[in-house]
């Protein structure tokens, strides 16, 4: 009997050892408190319990029995979130049947290499609405330790594979199993408007939507043989189970693509039509389509990787007026939607580091952002995108104790995180991976240079 | 009966045998190119060459007459380069012969290629060119593959003959090069503007510049292997084995040839001209459309340039919209010698208004009426008897009813070696086809 405990104890040590070194009350004192969701707290404590933010505010008492953290020189932010990331999946793309498929039977069978060309939309083609983010996310995933290094906290991160990907999740970017980082499995459904490049149908932007039209059609169709068969399955045909359909129709809203005003305007159309909500992401160039988004009431995700000279090119060509123009106000997109009231959020996608998420967003903040504006981008409004704004996103009594804590000021030239906590369990920034020249740790990406360095 | 053999004697008695070379045009205004044009004049042609050209041309017996009141009488235009009789449809690989593989093809002529059944013919005929300079090869977009670098001889020919001999002019007038670019990326498009799989073979600068490199390594090799051949030629080397593509490097390496060298933007034409110095070879510029820097040096070295149709959209975005339009007056300012080619089969019926739309941004009129004629005869080495109307060339002639250049001026009369030419085209026969439809 006393050798069992003996062993339980052990085992407990051995699947916990985070939470082992940390309590799980910690009181932050005497810190800056950027709350978001109100004023900023020049002096002050959090209090952190089980996971939750216990109490905040100048004068919360430090609990007896808490791990005290002394926060003079430090301020304290909501935890970062990326608001279209890949953080947390699998590298490598998800094996999913390339031609997408109708009902379970359709998956790539093992063995089978090359799938059939899609000759139209009872193909199925590049849909992998069945796919969630939740079931794939990994919390020995490279990535998740990494975004720490940028003082991020959450990811919602979409499995992004064909015309639609898949549902994303809102991942905490730190937990004993995968499944505990989960927060909300089902944020939206990844769609591209992309086509494969002469690998079957749809081949072009026209085919893409049509495709997109049926597909809604074929699951609105679906739903109603499935009410009609479940109130008399006695005389009504039994519908063949779908899982593409099933997809469509259990998602909350949609994640479509548009850079300019032209295709915002489509996508926010399709939105109508397909009668579900729309969040856009990418919006490069958000900085001419403020009125509008704004009219529309559609929130967008600002990929924030801002256009640069690249490195590797012709030196004899000149830039067009057009290229020099979008590289110019492509980082006064925050600061045009801001100022017009539209709901935005930012993403790290093409961007190489989680740093330089803060370092563009520092851009735009020199070239007038007001410092809140972009504080609320990564964490508020991010949240109330997802609808999770009521758990995260801002400092207060009852919310997740997601924070980063940052020596001086999140935009300082050199950030340095003193620490951050997911789900209430401290963490300690990654080392800096080594400079490589180029900055090319993303992979095969073209490398790129800022354009004041030429 | 008895008059037509009444009719014989007369023709014999006369000292034109009565071919159908010969003639006299009377009273038009007459455009010598060479020199001011002449109102009112006739113009006297012998064998299908000019005799005369004067107001009183004093004819001894009979002769065939060929009103010319209220017409103009030009020589006939010069296509400094088209596929006319080389490629029939580009899109339908059987009617097209421009695409032999390899790099250097100096071997290859033109001129035995040259369908003269060509629906194009007649058609490019029509609107006053009666000779072309036939492109052996294609237009080049090289980098990576597809298209030679020599891609054989270029031919001159009459656009008028039963047969590719009847057609000769000159055969091998030039040796077709297409200058090796980087190409690396369209300018403008991006990365983003492709499907992945297209975006993804797409090349790094350092990647196609190497691949240039590698070609002008190639090339230059290929000309100091010709050299050897001519050396060892040259000293009766016992056991050469004589070799065509060697063989047809001969009289280029001599400079009697010009090279055609296809390259369009400075770059190319900067690295063309300093080779070519350093091979001391000759060459002629084709295709250009950015000389940029390059203009003064190509007046200096009198390095003379065919312009393609200006009837395009600048390279880049932000040039202004004229900047085709106004090439060719920029280059004659700067004094580099011009002619016009069309470059293309279809098209090739406008070259009178390639000059014209030239006129009207800035060349001088003298010089553009050259630059379809003369100028291409001088560059082309064909000048002694073609390009101008004056006595002892042939009489390769256009007669109008007004200006050549003009768009809506007609040709109402062609004659290549002073034979007349029909002008009937695939375009008229439709014409009336159409126009009688009940």
């Amino acid at each position: 009997m006393r050798q069992r405990i003996f062993v339980l104890t052990l085992l407990a040590c051995a699947f916990i050892p985070l939470q082992a070194e940390v309590p799980s009350l910690v009181a932050i004192q005497d810190a800056r408190i950027v709350t978001v969701s109100g004023a900023v707290i020049e002096k002050g404590t959090v209090v952190l319990k089980d996971g939750i933010i216990a109490d905040v505010g100048p004068s919360a008492a430090v609990p007896a029995g808490a791990w005290v953290v002394d926060g003079k020189g430090l301020t304290v932010y909501p935890g970062l979130i990326d608001a279209f990331s890949t953080w947390g999946l699998p590298e490598a793309p998800v094996q999913v049947s390339a031609a997408g498929g109708r009902g379970a039977q359709a998956s790539a069978t093992p063995g089978q290499t090359a799938p059939p060309r899609s000759r139209g939309p009872e193909d199925r083609p590049g849909t992998n609405s069945w796919v969630m983010a939740a079931d794939l996310v990994k919390n020995t995933e490279r990535r998740v330790t990494l975004a720490h290094g940028g003082g991020f906290t959450t990811a919602v991160t979409f499995p992004r594979q064909g015309l639609v990907g898949g549902h994303g999740a809102v991942v905490n970017l730190g937990g004993e199993t995968s499944g505990a980082m989960i927060v909300e499995p089902d944020a939206g459904l990844y769609m591209s408007t992309t086509p494969s490049g002469y690998l079957g149908y749809p081949n072009s932007l026209m085919g893409v939507l049509a495709y997109f039209r049926q597909l809604w059609i074929d699951a609105n169709y679906y739903k109603m043989a499935k009410e009609m068969y479940a109130k008399s399955p006695q005389t009504i045909p039994r519908p063949a189970y779908d899982r593409a359909l099933e997809g469509v129709l259990s998602t909350k809203r949609v994640l479509l693509p548009a850079a300019g005003p032209v295709q915002m305007e489509r996508m926010v159309k399709l939105g109508k039509e397909l009668q579900t909500s729309v969040v856009l992401w990418g919006v490069t160039e958000g900085y001419r389509m403020a009125d509008e988004l704004k009219k529309s009431g559609t929130p967008v995700v600002l990929n924030v990787k801002w256009p640069t000279r690249e490195r590797d090119r012709d030196p004899d060509l000149i830039d067009t007026m057009k290229v020099l123009e979008h590289r110019d106000k492509a980082p006064t997109a925050p600061i045009v939607l801001a100022k017009a009231g539209v709901k935005f959020a930012v993403s790290s996608d093409g961007l190489d580091a989680p740093k330089d998420i803060l370092k563009a967003l520092k851009k735009s903040i020199d070239m007038g952002l007001p410092k809140e504006a972009a504080i609320r981008a990564l964490t508020l409004s991010a949240a109330e995108i997802y609808g999770v704004d009521q758990r995260m996103g801002s400092i207060d009594k009852g919310k997740m104790a997601n924070l980063v804590v940052v020596k001086g000021d999140l935009f300082d030239e050199r950030l340095t995180i003193a620490m951050i906590f997911v789900d209430g369990v401290k963490y300690l920034p990654p080392p800096d991976p080594p400079q490589t020249p180029g900055g090319n740790a993303g992979g095969n990406r073209p490398s790129t240079v800022d354009q004041e360095e030429n | 009966m008895r008059s037509r053999g009444l009719l014989g004697i007369i023709l014999a008695a006369s000292v034109y045998a009565g071919a159908n070379d010969t003639m006299l045009i009377r009273n038009a205004t007459v455009h010598p190119v060479s020199g001011p044009k002449q109102e009112n004049v006739s113009v006297l042609v012998v064998d299908g060459k000019i005799a005369e050209v004067g107001a009183k041309i004093a004819t001894k017996g009979k002769i065939k007459i060929v009103e010319g009141k209220g017409l103009h009488v030009y020589p006939g235009m010069i296509d400094s380069g088209s596929p006319v009789g080389m490629s029939e449809i580009s899109s339908v690989r059987e009617t097209t012969d421009t695409g032999e593989l390899g790099d250097f093809n100096p071997q290859l002529r033109a001129l035995i290629a040259v369908n003269p059944e060509s629906e194009h013919i007649p058609v490019v005929r029509a609107n006053g060119i009666t000779s072309v300079m036939v492109l052996p090869g294609s237009m080049g977009g090289r980098g990576g593959g597809g298209g030679s670098i020599i891609s054989g001889q270029v031919s001159m020919i009459h656009l008028d003959g039963w047969t590719w001999e009847e057609m000769e002019i000159k055969r091998d007038a030039a040796l077709q090069l297409v200058w090796p670019a980087i190409a690396s990326r369209g300018r403008g498009a991006t990365d983003d503007d492709l499907p992945p799989a297209l975006a993804a073979r797409r090349m790094t600068f350092a990647q196609a510049k190497r691949n240039q490199e590698e070609e002008v390594r190639k090339l230059k090799e290929f000309v100091e292997a010709a050299r050897r051949y001519q050396k060892a030629k040259a000293g009766k080397e016992p056991g050469l084995k004589p070799d065509l593509k060697f063989e047809a490097m001969l009289p280029v390496l001599d400079g009697k040839r010009p090279i055609m060298v296809l390259a369009s933007r400075e770059r190319e034409i900067r690295e063309a001209v300093d080779w070519a110095e350093r091979e001391r070879l000759k060459i002629v510029l084709a295709n250009v459309r950015e000389p940029g820097k390059m203009t003064e040096e190509l007046a200096r070295k009198k390095i003379p340039v065919i312009l393609g149709s200006p009837f395009t959209t600048p390279i880049d975005d932000d040039a202004a919209y004229d900047e085709p339009f106004t090439l060719a007056a920029l280059l004659n300012k700067a004094g580099v010698k011009i002619a016009f080619a069309s470059f293309g089969t279809q098209f090739a019926r406008n070259l009178p208004y390639e000059a014209g739309q030239s006129v009207a941004f800035g060349l001088p009129y003298d010089e553009a009426l050259k630059s379809v004629t003369l100028n291409a005869a001088e560059i082309w080495g064909v000048a002694d008897q073609y390009g101008s109307i004056e006595p002892g060339k042939w009489a390769d002639l256009v007669v109008t009813d007004g200006d050549l250049l003009e768009v809506k001026t007609n040709v109402k009369m062609m004659f290549i070696k002073g034979a007349p030419v029909d002008l009937e085209s695939k375009h008229t026969k439709l014409y009336k086809k159409y126009l009688a439809r009940p």
